[in-house]
């Protein structure tokens, strides 16, 4: 008989390497698509500024800018939206007693965390050839800042997969949720220029405080927010984590159930 | 040994909760013994062969596996589409800790399955022969102390049939064996012990020709 840590080890193992292979592969060039995916968006919004004549945002290039929140933002929903799904994509693999529902969420956000900091590195090698950007100046405080954005991203996942198991329609109004974030996470305009009342309600968004510490490892120099903290991203974060956890213990059994 | 400890199941239907398929159960199924399942049709065979492997959990009561149990046989799931067979194997190989020796029970799988170039092209391409060619010599890559089996010498054609049988009559022998049929002559020669289940509720009988009379007068002439 293996002891329990051993078990959980190797099946972490064994659906990291499972989850893996079609995230890359399934469709026609699906791993080109995940890097596509976000430099549409750059693109896309670069020429939209560019239309506006606006090069610089906040004292930094416009395309680095934009490059930095949203591969950063990108690095949260994608982390969110997977761990969400994993618990009904994994249905079959419950026959399997050694693999739990929690299993499923955990591979998936960690396969996720590897891809999208593989994708970044490559984007931002290629933009600062480009001179979009320079070489980030504080990395400890970016990688703070990818790390804290992925928690969050576990913490979703981590409550959201369980709510989707529950009630479907639960599952699509926290689907329905991902697109007005992206929406008031300062993806694609400054918070610091939104005048109060409004920059105060736009503050109590974690995102917003992981997307501008990010930009801010890059280039010290840029004009983030006033009240930027970190740490509210993170209790934020280990929070939701932790009310994850609880609601995966507490309905352990009713997920396994088909 | 297997202990099931006032096992109560239903399912979630559209219209509120359906009636209890199994109310109740409480069993000790040794694990050096093959015991056959016996019931009508929607008794709750499957449900319960499903319950003490593990894939479904009961709504109320508890299981206890003193033993290394196996999942059912054959299962139709777990195998995922995009993945060759190779990948498949490898996969469950690994839940099963048995990464050290992943390449001898891959080769087995590859062997026993005898599924040639196929098994290295996605499971979407098998035909469902091939699948149960796949899913049957997964099952017997791994030791267990216990195997289910729901309706599974059934698989592949006459030539896998014949070699699938031999295997299960030598698994038969050194395992124990929790198994589903409809076919009395296969659980009289497999199977000492019987279980029959009738109304939500479980009946050991330490023979099986017994359970297999209770069944037959339960049957409404």
């Amino acid at each position: 008989m293996r002891n329990s840590l051993t078990i959980s080890f190797t099946v972490w193992r064994a659906l990291l390497l499972r989850e893996a292979i079609p995230r890359l592969f399934e469709h026609r060039a699906a791993w080109l698509w995940l890097v596509v995916e976000p430099v549409f968006h750059v693109v896309f919004l670069a020429f939209i500024f560019y239309g506006l004549r606006v090069r610089s945002v906040g004292g930094i290039d416009m395309v680095g800018w934009l490059m930095v929140g949203l591969i950063a933002f990108f690095l949260f929903s994608r982390t969110a939206v997977q761990a969400k799904n994993a618990i009904h994509m994994s249905r079959a693999l419950y026959a399997y007693r050694q693999v739990l529902p929690i299993d499923t969420v955990l591979a998936r956000g960690v396969l996720e965390m590897f891809l999208m900091t593989v994708i970044a590195v490559l984007l931002f090698a290629g933009a600062i050839l480009l001179e979009f950007v320079a070489l980030p100046v504080d990395p400890l405080l970016l990688m703070a800042a990818w790390l804290g954005l992925w928690l969050a991203g576990m913490g979703y996942g981590l409550m959201a997969s369980v709510g989707t198991e529950i009630s479907r329609e639960l599952g699509n109004i926290l689907q329905l949720l991902m697109m007005p974030l992206y929406f008031v996470s300062g993806v694609f305009f400054p918070v610091s220029v939104v005048p109060q009342p409004y920059r105060d309600i736009l503050l109590m968004n974690p995102l917003t405080h992981g997307l501008e510490a990010a930009r801010l490892g890059f280039v010290p120099h840029y004009h983030a927010i006033q009240e930027l903290d970190l740490s509210y991203l993170y209790i934020f974060s280990l929070s939701a984590i932790f009310i994850g956890l609880l609601l995966q213990r507490r309905f352990k059994r009713k997920l396994r159930a088909l | 040994m297997i202990v099931l400890d006032n096992v109560h199941k239903r399912y979630k239907s559209r219209r509120g909760k359906a009636p209890w398929v199994l109310e109740g159960i409480s069993l000790t199924i040794p694990s050096n013994v093959n015991v056959g399942l016996i019931g009508a049709n929607g008794a709750g065979k499957s449900t319960l062969l499903r319950i003490i492997g593990g894939v479904d959990q009961p709504t109320k009561g508890r299981v206890e596996r003193r033993c290394r149990v196996s999942w059912p046989m054959g299962f139709a799931g777990g195998l995922h589409d995009f993945l060759t067979g190779r990948q498949n194997a490898k996969f469950v190989a690994r839940v099963h800790g048995h990464e050290n020796d992943i390449k001898e029970r891959v080769a087995y799988i590859d062997d026993f399955a005898e599924l040639g170039d196929a098994f290295d092209k996605p499971v979407q391409t098998y035909s469902t022969g091939m699948r149960s060619r796949l899913q049957f010599a997964m099952s017997l890559a791994f030791s267990f102390d216990v195997y289910i089996s729901d309706e599974v010498t059934a698989a592949g054609d006459a030539h896998f049939r014949q070699k699938s049988l031999n295997a299960f009559k030598e698994l038969a022998g050194r395992a124990g064996l929790i198994m589903v049929s409809h076919g009395e002559g296969t659980l009289k020669q497999f199977c000492q012990a019987g279980i029959w289940l009738n109304e939500g509720r479980a009946h050991w009988f330490d023979r099986i020709d017994d359970a297999l009379m209770a069944y037959r007068e339960s049957i409404p002439k």
